[in-house]
């Protein structure tokens, strides 16, 4: 989907707006940053740019920044160096963006949610209004999926054994600060369906519990891996995450399942930047994202199915950060 | 995947020109740590940690692996040229191999121990290739109980397996567990021991801590000792065995193979049990024994068979369960994760290129071994001129780069150099950094499994021992437990009386072999330095590796029927 040009100065009011809005006494530090950067605005960017990326290389946040960084290379004409800084689930990066400076050119790779409920949890060295986030890369839902032989085929069979009985379905989640974590603590607390979700470490030990009959079911980010098993026909999925439903994985959303709220647990990666960014940096970078994600190899290589269908500029990205930090927070903060 | 298929798409890797080169590098490499004494497979692997983050994770296991493999090899020519074992695993080859040297027969011991190598190493390969695929396809039914089992089990095995002193192999592995706890808890989310050091929260980089202990400590302790290399005794001639001497060994051989191979996929187990078991086993069943010790060539081909095998078939527990069984495969499961590659029962189907271009590329290097180490013997001997000093000063250098650069992060070269000190205190205080580290890694699998178990069946401690598979394995356990105790208290009480055959040969050889100060070595496979030319400076051990001999043989197929 493809969005007229014409929105740009809108947008960009826009983002000097949210900026204010949720920088708080950030505010002079923001227009201080803009000030400076005035006179070398029409030229950003006029050298090398350092993009972090807080997870370890090889992994699907680094193959997302490699990709989107070799774009941004191209169409801004500046070498952009990808540096993994890996540690305490991605402070350790954001940590060493924000100590970059914010003129622009040191510029992480966040995954949202971790990035804004880390501070939330712990004291791990920055806030979620240390950083302004740019725009959105990629978007991967989660899916609450069954096992091949397993007796729930529907969602609707699934949560009514689980309202009556409480705590004896167990659900494998990537982590227990993950919002799959979170999303079904919100499902016992809101909505009195309790199971227990069991913390699993990643993708394939989940893979193995679910196909092992370990326990009864995970919730997990759909990445490529758990695409091709639903293909091959190992996983059944009975619903899916987001607001709205997913073309590419056949089942209700947790919304229409009958749990409007449960609408947070999506995976977003995504461009950001220190606070305090010019705003037309943040705007070069808007449009260049954007054009970026129309490219087909680009789409290619971040997988079709995760480049989201409406392009999320810093407004919309950090409408999302709200969202969850709302959601979350309470959770978080018990 | 078929086998076959399995096979050939191996080789396709394998034979790649670049991986073709790393397992040259990584058999290279081995043959000349195997050699000199200040370095073994462990603290190699250890320093080379943070080069592999660089290269594609299949050629990064395959130039490790060949580390391993090729060490057992390397470790051959001192010990029989020069009674100086190159690393632990080849201690038992100095009894007779060094007499054969002294009787002009040091070219039929190194050649026996290379074709023993090679056979031993095949027909490991053959044993993996067949028992690996059915293993995994078991392992995706293992639930949490089962890591629990296995992992407790491998940290037993660790602490009872070849251990002088099983107390402080304990002392050890609990500090290991304990230091596995720092960081975020997995279930709660709370940081533990971290001391509001953002650092810490995903708890010590075993990278770090491996290279710490091993690299580090390994270094400290051999710059200390200023060992100068012997002259070359006697000349090497006529390595090609004669037919009388593969008629001796054949036997031998055949047994090393199948004692190594299933010792090494014991957790615990690996080239030095396996060594000093097929050395037991030879003694006890020749027809007269006593030729051992005074240049039997059994003695050398059995346990040079046996160690290789069991280097090879230690990879099923990595590949096929995510469990490393020693600490040399500890450090190669810290290698894959380094690289984005989990380790388990999803292995072979999801990245079968890792899986069978590692099988494949361990034929090839074993090949290359056998072409190496006959010709090449007199240039390998020349590299005991190296002075410690230089290779010492070379290696810290390269420690403290290469940990840098896996985090970019400060605080793991502090991480190293504290580590460092602590495992050359431990070392010269008779404790083993072994133990410590495989329960560091087997720690977080055994907390994460113990505690997602209860979870799931909320609470009730039953679940270990009403499956069938934790059942039997927690039975096993209790087997090991019990044995050893009966086993230590008859031979307090037989002491004073004669004792049996088997076991006195190897209480002998723990005496001539076991230097000072570095008690228990020869249980975790590394600490390949240790003996660091002073195998004869031995304390008065009494038997502790015979009845490590002879545990080990008894729990041999264990993990192979769970």
């Amino acid at each position: 989907m493809r969005r007229s040009r014409s929105t740009w100065p809108v947008l960009i009011a826009a983002t000097t707006l949210t900026l204010a809005a949720c920088g708080g006494d950030d505010g002079e530090s923001t227009t201080g940053g803009g000030g400076g950067g005035d006179a070398a605005a029409s030229d950003y960017p006029t050298e090398t740019i350092n993009l972090i990326v807080p997870y370890a290389a090889g992994g699907p946040t680094d193959l997302a920044a490699r990709t989107i960084g070799s774009c941004l290379e191209e169409e801004l004409g500046q070498t952009v160096v990808v540096e993994n800084r890996e540690g305490a689930s991605g402070s350790v990066g954001m940590q060493a963006m924000i100590a970059g400076g914010n003129d622009g050119y040191t510029l992480s790779l966040i995954a949202v949610p971790a990035s804004a409920t880390n501070p939330l949890q712990d004291d791990v060295g920055y806030t979620n209004e240390d950083y302004v986030p740019i725009a959105a890369v990629t978007e991967i839902p989660s899916a609450l999926i069954v096992g091949e032989g397993s007796q729930f085929t529907t969602a609707e069979e699934f949560f009514t054994y689980a309202e009556e009985n409480p705590g004896e379905l167990n659900v494998g989640v990537p982590g227990t600060t993950t919002s799959q974590a979170m999303e079904l603590r919100r499902l016992a607390e809101e909505y009195g369906v309790e199971v227990t979700p069991v913390p699993f470490t990643g993708n394939a030990e989940m893979t193995t519990a679910i196909l092992g009959g370990n326990v009864d079911a995970i919730f997990i980010n759909s990445s490529q891996d758990v695409l091709e098993n639903i293909d091959a026909g190992s996983f059944v999925p009975l619903a899916v995450s987001p607001a709205e439903p997913v073309d590419y994985i056949d089942a209700p959303t947790l919304a229409e399942s009958g749990f409007e709220e449960l609408t947070s647990s999506v995976s977003v990666f995504g461009l950001a930047a220190p606070a305090g960014v010019p705003d037309d940096v943040v705007s070069t970078l808007e449009e260049t994202v954007d054009t970026c994600l129309q490219k087909d190899e680009v789409r290619e290589q971040l997988g079709e199915q995760y480049v989201p269908d409406e392009f999320i500029d810093s407004e919309a990205f950090s409408a999302r950060i709200d969202d969850i930090v709302e959601a979350y927070g309470p959770i978080l903060q018990e | 995947m078929d086998i076959l298929d399995g096979l050939g798409q191996g080789f396709s890797v394998a034979l790649d020109p670049t991986n073709l080169l790393y397992v040259f590098i990584g058999v290279l490499i081995g043959t000349v740590i195997g050699v000199l004494p200040g370095l073994g497979p462990t603290a190699t692997i250890a320093l080379l940690l943070p080069i592999t983050y660089e290269i594609e994770p299949v050629t990064a296991v395959i130039m490790l692996a060949g580390i391993y493999y090729g060490s057992m090899y390397g470790g051959t020519i001192t010990s029989v040229l020069l009674q100086l074992p190159g690393e632990a695993a080849s201690v038992v080859t100095t009894f007779d191999g060094y007499q054969m040297a002294k009787q002009g027969r040091a070219g039929p011991a190194l050649g026996i121990a290379a074709v023993g190598s090679w056979i031993g190493g095949t027909v490991s390969i053959v044993g993996l290739v067949l028992l690996a695929p059915p293993l995994a396809d078991l392992a995706v039914e293992f639930g949490d109980p089962e890591y629990v089992a296995l992992t407790a089990l491998g940290i037993l095995l660790v602490t009872y397996l070849g251990t002088r002193h099983p107390v402080k192999s304990l002392a050890m592995a609990a500090l290991g567990l304990l230091l596995a706890t720092v960081g975020q808890d997995l279930i709660t989310g709370t940081n533990r021991f971290t001391f509001g050091s953002i650092s810490l929260f995903d708890g010590f980089d075993f990278v770090a801590v491996a290279m710490g202990l091993f690299g580090v400590g390994e270094i400290l302790y051999n710059v200390e000792k200023t060992e100068k290399a012997q002259a070359l005794k006697s000349k090497i001639k006529d390595i090609w065995p004669s037919r009388k001497d593969f008629k001796d060994s054949s036997g031998a051989i055949a047994r090393g193979s199948v004692l190594g191979f299933f010792l090494g996929v014991l957790p615990g187990g690996g080239g030095v049990i396996s060594s000093l078991a097929s050395y037991g086993m030879e003694k006890r069943r020749a027809k007269d024994p006593t030729r051992f010790g005074k240049g039997a060539i059994e003695g050398v081909a059995g346990p040079e068979t046996a160690n290789n095998a069991s280097s090879t078939s230690a990879f099923i527990p990595l590949l096929t369960l995510g469990i490393p069984p020693n600490v040399v495969l500890a450090l190669i499961f810290g290698a894959l994760l380094l690289n984005g590659v989990q380790p388990g029962p999803q292995l072979i189907d999801q990245q079968p290129e890792i899986f069978w271009g590692v099988i494949a590329s361990m034929a090839v290097g074993n090949l290359m071994l056998l072409a190496l180490n006959i010709p090449l013997v007199g240039f390998f001997v020349q590299l005991l001129r190296v002075r410690a000093g230089i290779l010492a000063a070379f290696a810290l250098l390269v420690t403290m780069a290469g940990v840098f650069s896996v985090n970019n992060d400060v605080f793991d070269m502090w991480v190293v150099l504290v580590f460092g000190i602590i495992g050359w205190l431990m070392k010269k205080t008779g404790f083993e950094p072994g133990p410590l580290v495989l329960a560091f890694v087997l720690g977080s699998i055994l907390e994460e499994s113990f505690r997602r178990s209860m979870l799931i069946s909320g609470g009730e401690v039953s679940i270990f021992f009403t499956r069938p598979m934790s059942g039997t394995l927690f039975a096993l356990m209790a087997l090991v437990v019990i044995w050893s105790t009966v086993q230590g208290i008859r031979r307090r009480r037989r002491r004073s009386r004669p004792s049996m055959p088997g076991e006195e040969d190897l209480a002998a050889t723990g005496t001539t072999a076991e230097p000072e100060g570095t008690p228990g070595y020869e249980n975790t496979d590394d600490a390949a330095g240790a003996p660091a030319g002073a195998p004869r400076e031995g304390s008065g051990s009494t038997g502790a590796p015979g009845s490590t001999a002879s545990k080990a043989q008894d729990g041999g197929p264990g993990p192979d029927r769970g």
